[in-house]
């Protein structure tokens, strides 16, 4: 069996785990992350993309408030092409209390929120869709984030500072000698082999699973209480500006536009498996509703795909299971020497995506003393690749790109406008046949057609690269049509359900994908439970 | 809106089973106006005519499998028309492709096949589709033993070196090969480059650069873009030139072969002296008690009204936007608002997870009597995938069901306006 050595093991290819080998990298160490699935497959991937201003916190929550404040100013020069800054409305709406207006503007001043109130009029001029009924409007510098990009930006960089990512390999083991973690043993999704990683410090930054990887470690009594929510992402942005209900946090109070759509979200409901993604029926309803209240009509618009993330709320002795929301979003960091008496073993958890930099910075500090050569974070200053030069990402970027070489791009992906010899690019430079990987990477099929004319062209273009084999290709086709579908069958109505409709032709009336020769049992694909373990 | 326009029948929907409803209409005499929001299926589907190619295994024979669901499925539309219908309607059919008396409207454009055998083509993506009557550019893919799939790196649409690889896997012995083709735009689609195919001397060009990298022995599968004026004349032409047997394969739309099957249909219609107004999508109705008394449409520069004794509803399902299912969760009849069978419970799941498996909504459509008569409106006949029962682009049923259900709802409506007419004399 072959082995690695490094100085820090990283499980948990999310934000924060991604985070934590950019930081340790940066600080010199020699670095291995590793997830069970593709990076920021898990929470990160799936959250509504808002780069938070602070407000929705001020009043509820002053400390978190405070860090998203710092984060998000960091981030937008650090990680500026990641970044689209749409800036956000607190709005009051016939809805909500219209006294909470008071209380979140002092909460703002009291915890360094840029806040300006403006006339609502003026609000309804920048987003005309906006319920006419609104009463007060805040200003606040929120930002959506493009959590992909952050991620495989912060994996790049580090593995040009020697780090090896690796995505596709899951935790099988955890090794312990005496009262002193030494590493793990992973499992590739890909090959099935399997690989010792010895390490002097392992990071355990697997968010919602962070308990799991606790108990693999031997060490008890690290509750994490997922906090399952569903988002839905609508085909266009019906509004360009982050819009929060001014109300204490609740259920389907964000619209987050978002490259070309905008996303709706969330629910929070306590659930036992962080694996849970089903979808209740009740609860697209209810986003749906909420939306209307922000913007009226919004169920005339078409929506594309729904998904659930959960939350990874550490367990606060005050906290009930029922009240996720109510749980600090604080990060943990469990120094599980101090904790438990168990060396080289570190857990962080908790948090929110905005924090994320800050998340890995405490993580890799307390990780750095234990490795004793105590170097500093330079991730406060240190651009991401791709963001040096501080510009943040204007909406028509790919258009302008396009419109420079119509005659002579071949267009992949027109939803999105993905051209040819990217596709190709992020191909070759994945070393991926799982279709969804390279949606992740370059927004493939994210748009109103979801894949319908994109997704054969992919599979054609992944089979003619590196000889691919038919029964491969065939596979990552039917995997990323499968896929797809439990994204989009709870929101199935009005026009996508026609877009649908198409797409079952195209696929399964023009192409005949269900009766490939190789469509069998032969090319099911290993189960996610089992993936998972 | 201009005065009311009256005619015999009033047919709503340009897909195969409108214009094949409109055209014999016609033919039988009466005067007929086809009503349509825009060009219907044909644009989108391989352009064959696929009776019932799955139920749910493989269907060899379409004739005997077809008795076979008559009988196991009496909520299926080819239970409610029988399999005899079905011969008589592609009877037709080729007649109109061969002209009648006229001039063959694609001149010596062929469709080849019949109810006895499934023709297994091969897909763009490498798979063998089963079709009873097929378009004689795509013939020769059926029985291939030993193929050059051709393609270029210039139609993002079709991949040939996939379709091979997959072929070879089904046991043939396939290769695929990219040919250089100068576009004049990277997003060029089937449609630009089937007009090449058009030109004789690009062909001869693009011919003799192929017929360097054949074996001897191999057939030549082209995606679907031989000709968008004269097919016939490209593909034989080019067989001639490659020495060889050349078919057809159907890609991504917009379909070649299905322009060409639209073109025959509203050829027919024409030539019988039927109406066909596109871009009129109706926006109302009148009703007279039990019966439509007249529709409105709207199209550019002005609406107008329709008023027949007879409508047929060929105006398809959720796809053409004719059936819906709203965001709260209620299905309509957009354009009658007519009732529908099919539709699942309240509480009752609406999709299921597994792409694959069937869906509970599969199976909507207007609610009908034996007859095709609407249940919700006495002079209203249904027809094409507007109708309930079956899962046309998963069996492949699709063209089988328009074309037999088109002619049983003119057959209909000539058969009673005769009956009226003989009982009024």
């Amino acid at each position: 069996m072959a082995t690695l050595t490094a100085d820090v093991l990283v499980i948990g290819g999310g934000a924060t785990g991604s985070g934590v080998a950019w930081d340790a990298a940066l600080r010199g160490y020699d670095v291995v992350l590793v997830d069970r699935f593709d990076l920021a497959e898990g929470t990160s991937g799936r959250f509504h993309g808002l780069l938070h201003s602070g407000g929705r916190y001020a009043v509820k929550d002053p400390d978190a408030a405070r860090e998203c404040v710092h984060e998000n100013r960091i981030l937008r020069n650090v990680a500026s092409d990641c970044i689209e800054d749409i800036g956000g409305f607190f709005v009051t709406t016939p809805f909500d209390d219209p006294a909470y207006a008071d209380t979140f503007a002092k909460g703002c001043r009291d915890t360094g929120v840029d806040c300006e109130e403006i006339d609502p009029a003026v609000a309804l001029r920048e987003e005309p869709r906006l319920n006419p009924g609104i009463s007060r409007v805040f200003r606040v510098p929120d930002a959506n984030i493009d959590v992909w990009k952050t991620v495989w930006a912060m994996a790049r960089g580090a593995q040009q500072r020697g780090a090896r990512i690796l995505p596709y390999h899951a935790v099988v083991g955890i090794h312990r000698g005496g009262d002193v973690v030494t590493g793990a043993r992973v499992r590739s999704a890909l090959t099935g082999e399997e690989l010792d990683i010895e390490a002097r410090v392992t990071v355990n930054a697997s968010g919602a699973w962070a308990g799991l990887l606790a108990d693999m470690a031997g060490i008890e009594g690290v509750r994490v209480l997922p906090g399952r929510g569903i988002m839905i992402a609508m085909n266009h942005r019906l509004v360009n500006t982050c819009i929060n209900r001014c109300q204490m946090p609740t259920d389907g109070d964000i619209i987050v536009p978002m490259r070309t759509v905008c996303i709706i979200g969330t629910t929070d409901e306590h659930t036992d498996d962080p694996d849970d993604h089903h979808v209740p029926p009740p609860e697209v309803d209810q986003m749906l509703d909420d939306g209307e209240k922000l913007v009226p009509g919004f169920r005339q618009a078409r929506a594309l795909r729904v998904w659930t993330g959960v939350r990874p709320l550490f367990e606060d002795a005050k906290a009930s299971d029922t009240q996720t929301r109510d749980v600090t979003r604080a990060h943990a960091l469990l120094d599980h020497a101090e904790r438990d008496g168990v060396k080289g073993f570190v857990t962080i958890t908790g948090g929110k995506l905005t924090t994320f930099r800050l998340m890995a910075e405490d993580t890799m500090t307390a990780v750095s003393k234990h490795l004793g050569d105590e170097r500093p974070c330079t991730t406060k200053t240190e651009p991401l690749p791709g963001s040096e030069d501080g510009a943040t990402y204007m909406l028509g970027e790919r258009l302008e790109r396009k419109e420079q070489n119509l005659a002579d791009q071949q267009v992949i992906c027109e939803c999105e406008l993905v051209p040819r010899w990217k596709v190709e690019e992020a191909m070759r430079r994945r070393a991926t046949t799982n279709l969804d990987d390279i949606r992740r990477l370059l927004r493939l099929a994210m748009g109103p057609c979801q894949g319908g004319f994109c997704i054969y062209r992919a599979a054609g273009i992944l089979h003619g690269l590196d000889g691919l084999s038919a029964e491969q290709t065939d596979r990552s086709l039917l995997d990323f049509l499968k896929e797809r579908w439990k994204g989009t069958w709870p929101i199935l109505y009005g026009d996508q359900l026609r877009q649908a409709r198409l797409d079952d032709w195209i696929f399964q009336g023009v192409l005949d994908v269900e009766h490939l020769p190789a469509s069998d049992a032969a090319i099911t694909p290993p189960a996610r439970e089992e993936l998972a373990s | 809106m201009r005065g009311e326009l009256h005619y015999d029948a009033v047919v709503i929907g340009a897909g195969t089973a409108g214009l094949v409803a409109g055209a014999r209409l016609a033919e039988g005499g009466a005067r007929v106006c086809v009503l349509a929001k825009g060009v219907g299926s044909t644009h989108l589907a391989p352009g064959t005519i696929d009776v019932l190619g799955y139920a749910p295994q493989l269907v060899t024979s379409p004739a005997q499998a077809l008795d076979e669901l008559i009988a196991a499925r009496p909520d299926h539309p080819y239970a409610l028309l029988g399999s005899q219908a079905v011969a008589e309607a592609m009877h037709w059919f080729r007649a109109r492709v061969e002209g009648g008396p006229h001039p063959p409207p694609l001149p010596g454009y062929q469709y080849v096949g019949d109810l006895e055998r499934n023709r297994l083509l091969p897909t763009a993506v490498g798979a063998l589709r089963p079709s009873a009557l097929v378009p004689e550019t795509m013939a020769a893919g059926d029985g291939a033993t030993s193929v050059c799939i051709v393609g270029s790196r210039s139609l993002r649409d079709f991949h040939p070196a996939l379709c091979a690889a997959n072929l070879r896997l089904a046991g043939i012995e396939a290769r695929g090969v990219d040919m250089e083709i100068e576009v004049s735009r990277a997003d060029e689609n089937a449609l630009g480059l089937a007009r090449r195919f058009d030109d004789p001397a690009w062909r001869a060009d693009f011919a003799a650069r192929l017929a360097l990298k054949l074996g001897a022995d191999e057939r030549v599968g082209l995606p679907a873009m031989l000709g968008a004026r004269d097919p016939h004349g490209a593909w034989t032409d080019l067989e001639q030139r490659l020495g060889r047997p050349v078919f057809e394969i159907p890609t991504l739309p917009p379909s070649v072969p299905g322009m060409r099957l639209y073109e025959i249909l509203r050829t027919a219609l024409r030539r019988a002296g039927g109406r066909l107004v596109l871009g009129a999508e109706v926006i109302d109705f009148e009703r007279d008690g039990t019966r439509v008394a007249s529709v409105a449409t709207h199209a550019a520069g002005h609406d107008a009204r329709y008023a027949a004794p007879w409508f047929v509803l060929a105006a398809g399902s959720f796809s053409s936007g004719a059936i819906e299912l709203d965001s709260g969760w209620a299905t309509h009849d957009r354009v009658l608002d007519l009732p529908l069978r099919g539709v699942p419970e309240a509480g009752e799941p609406r999709f299921v997870g597994d792409y694959l498996a069937e869906q509970p909504m599969a199976r909507v459509g207007i609610a009908v009597d034996a007859g095709l008569r609407s249940e919700g409106a006495d002079n209203v006949l249904v027809v094409g995938a507007a109708l309930p029962g079956a899962v046309s682009w998963r069996e492949l049923s699709g063209e089988g069901i328009a074309l037999a259900s088109g002619s049983r709802a003119a057959q209909h409506v000539i058969a009673e306006a005769g009956a009226s007419t003989g009982a009024a004399a």
